[in-house]
């Protein structure tokens, strides 16, 4: 069985990346996807930041960064709590992909448990524009063994 | 006598001189600062963006006065008959710097409502969140269409050198066809079907027909409209009671964003160079506001919506409490994009920014 890995670290990152890769031809079907997105997950005691940037049908790089102002320009950021986004990837191992209660945008619509921000509303907006690929990209945690 | 019409015989003539090896060939000659072009492009990938480079990028600020179909880029012979079509030929009047590569995006992330969505996942739903669903998807079908007759209203009165933004908004008319259809679909296939039309969506669906301009029209759909529906789209995802609904609203969502992304930049370039017709676009903006604060309002609207919110209609005072919040959003996102299309609206505002449903409640 495979070692689990950190959420969050480059390497589980670079896991959804490899699976976006295996999984080349629905990532087709659903489109090119040319977008920056920063997640953040809080801690009490810090902020953890890293920056995914897709190109056309796959992941271009990931890094972690020092701080938000270190992002691309054109850049939306998901951002919750650790245990949220614990609860989000542990649903989608627990279902092959999140229910319905743990998509994106149902746990970003409310704007809790999770929010969706960026420099600019038209950033923020590519969020939407790109959603179906990204709930894929993170349904790939399914086959990801995690450790948090 | 001739045995054919003048155009035939001077056909004929052309083929006689040809035979004879009298071969006009100009043709090959004719353009020669648009020949030897050069592209980079993404391995496995062409882009229109790869494309309008060099000679090709060079778009007039005042579309071609020969008013053919001509292509950019392209000589034109003299002598090359009008259409006599387009009324739009500045380019501020329909342009976005995002035009071409939102068409790529668009082609490319084209989606369709026969085996995309899982159809076969529809589950028998209790009475009251089946007729939620489909009131909600009545109202959809009848609003969405409307970003498609609306494009579709300007497309031919567009200059054929602003392509790009033709190119756009004919997906555009497609991604609103796909609309219609799906909502109609998941109404007719659950065992319900269609319900009340809403007269409150006339009003604003008349405002954007009716719009005297092409600048003001897109305002008042592509950013106000579409940036309310996207809103709505995302709310129907999340109140989605199953994966066919949640699948619906999250393809469309990315459809509606990208016609509202279109808007934005057209609205900012349009505004730039035409800043003396911030009054006008201000004026239409009020006509919308008034017309969805009402439609908002509608029992068929609001109702709905507030069933899924609170999971029956039992609880449906506790879902109208939940989505309080969904207009607040609407509005504030609103405000967000005309503030980048350079449009300072919020003191300009017709509506609340909020509805205070707890104290309005009390």
């Amino acid at each position: 069985m495979a070692s689990a890995l950190q959420f969050a670290s480059p390497e589980w990152f670079e896991a959804l990346a490899a699976r976006m890769r295996a999984d080349a031809e629905q990532y087709r079907r659903l489109g090119a996807i040319d977008c920056t997105m920063v997640v953040k997950i809080d801690r009490p005691e810090r902020s953890d930041l890293y920056e995914i940037v897709f190109e056309s049908f796959g992941v271009k790089s990931i890094r972690r960064l020092g701080r938000l102002e270190d992002a691309a320009p054109g850049h939306f950021v998901l951002e919750a709590p650790l245990e949220v986004w614990r609860e989000m990837i542990e649903n989608i191992r627990a279902h092959g992909a999140a229910d319905l209660q743990h998509t994106l945008n149902y746990l970003t619509f409310p704007d809790d448990p999770m929010r969706v921000t960026g420099p600019n509303q038209l950033e923020t907006d590519a969020f939407y524009r790109y959603n179906e690929s990204l709930q894929r990209f993170f349904d790939g945690a399914a086959t990801v063994p995690t450790r948090f | 006598m001739a045995k054919y019409s003048p155009t035939v015989e001077m056909g004929l003539d052309r083929i006689r001189e040809m035979a004879r090896g009298n071969l006009d060939l100009a043709w090959m000659e004719a353009n020669p600062a648009g020949w030897g072009h050069r592209i980079e492009h993404r391995p496995g990938e062409l882009r229109l963006v790869d494309i309008e480079t060099g000679h090709y990028a060079q778009i007039p600020e005042h579309g071609s006065a020969h008013g053919s179909m001509a292509p950019r880029g392209s000589y034109v012979p003299e002598g090359t008959r009008s259409l006599g079509m387009y009324t739009l030929n500045e380019m501020s009047e329909v342009w976005a710097e995002n035009a071409a590569s939102l068409y790529d995006e668009a082609v490319v992330r084209q989606w369709n409502s026969v085996t995309d969505i899982p159809w076969d996942k529809l589950q028998k739903l209790p009475d009251d969140i089946e007729k939620a669903v489909c009131q909600m998807c009545t109202g959809l079908t009848e609003v969405e269409f409307v970003a498609g007759d609306m494009p579709a209203k300007w497309l031919c009165r567009i200059n054929h050198d602003f392509h790009e933004v033709k190119l756009f908004l004919a997906t555009q008319i497609m991604d609103e066809a796909r609309h219609l259809d799906v909502f109609r679909k998941r109404a007719l296939a659950n065992g319900g079907g269609l319900l009340m039309a809403s007269p409150g969506q006339e009003e604003l669906l008349a405002a954007i027909l009716e719009a005297p301009d092409y600048a003001t029209a897109s305002a008042l759909m592509h950013i106000f409209g579409e940036g309310f529906v996207l809103t709505l789209f995302r709310q129907g995802e999340f109140l989605a009671p199953t994966e066919v609904e949640k699948k619906i609203f999250r393809l469309c969502m990315q459809d509606e964003a990208r016609h509202v992304a279109y808007g934005v930049k057209h609205l900012k370039y349009f505004l730039e160079r035409h800043p003396e017709r911030e009054p006008q676009i201000h004026a239409m903006l009020d006509v919308g506001e008034q017309a969805i604060f009402s439609l908002t309002l509608e029992p068929q609207t609001w109702g709905p919506r507030a069933i899924l919110a609170g999971g029956g209609l039992a609880n449906i005072e506790q879902g109208m409490a939940r989505m309080a919040f969904i207009y607040g959003k609407q509005v504030k996102e609103y405000l967000n994009r005309l503030r980048i299309a350079g449009l300072d609206r919020e003191p300009r505002l017709t509506i609340p920014k909020d509805i205070p449903y707890e104290d309005l409640a009390a």
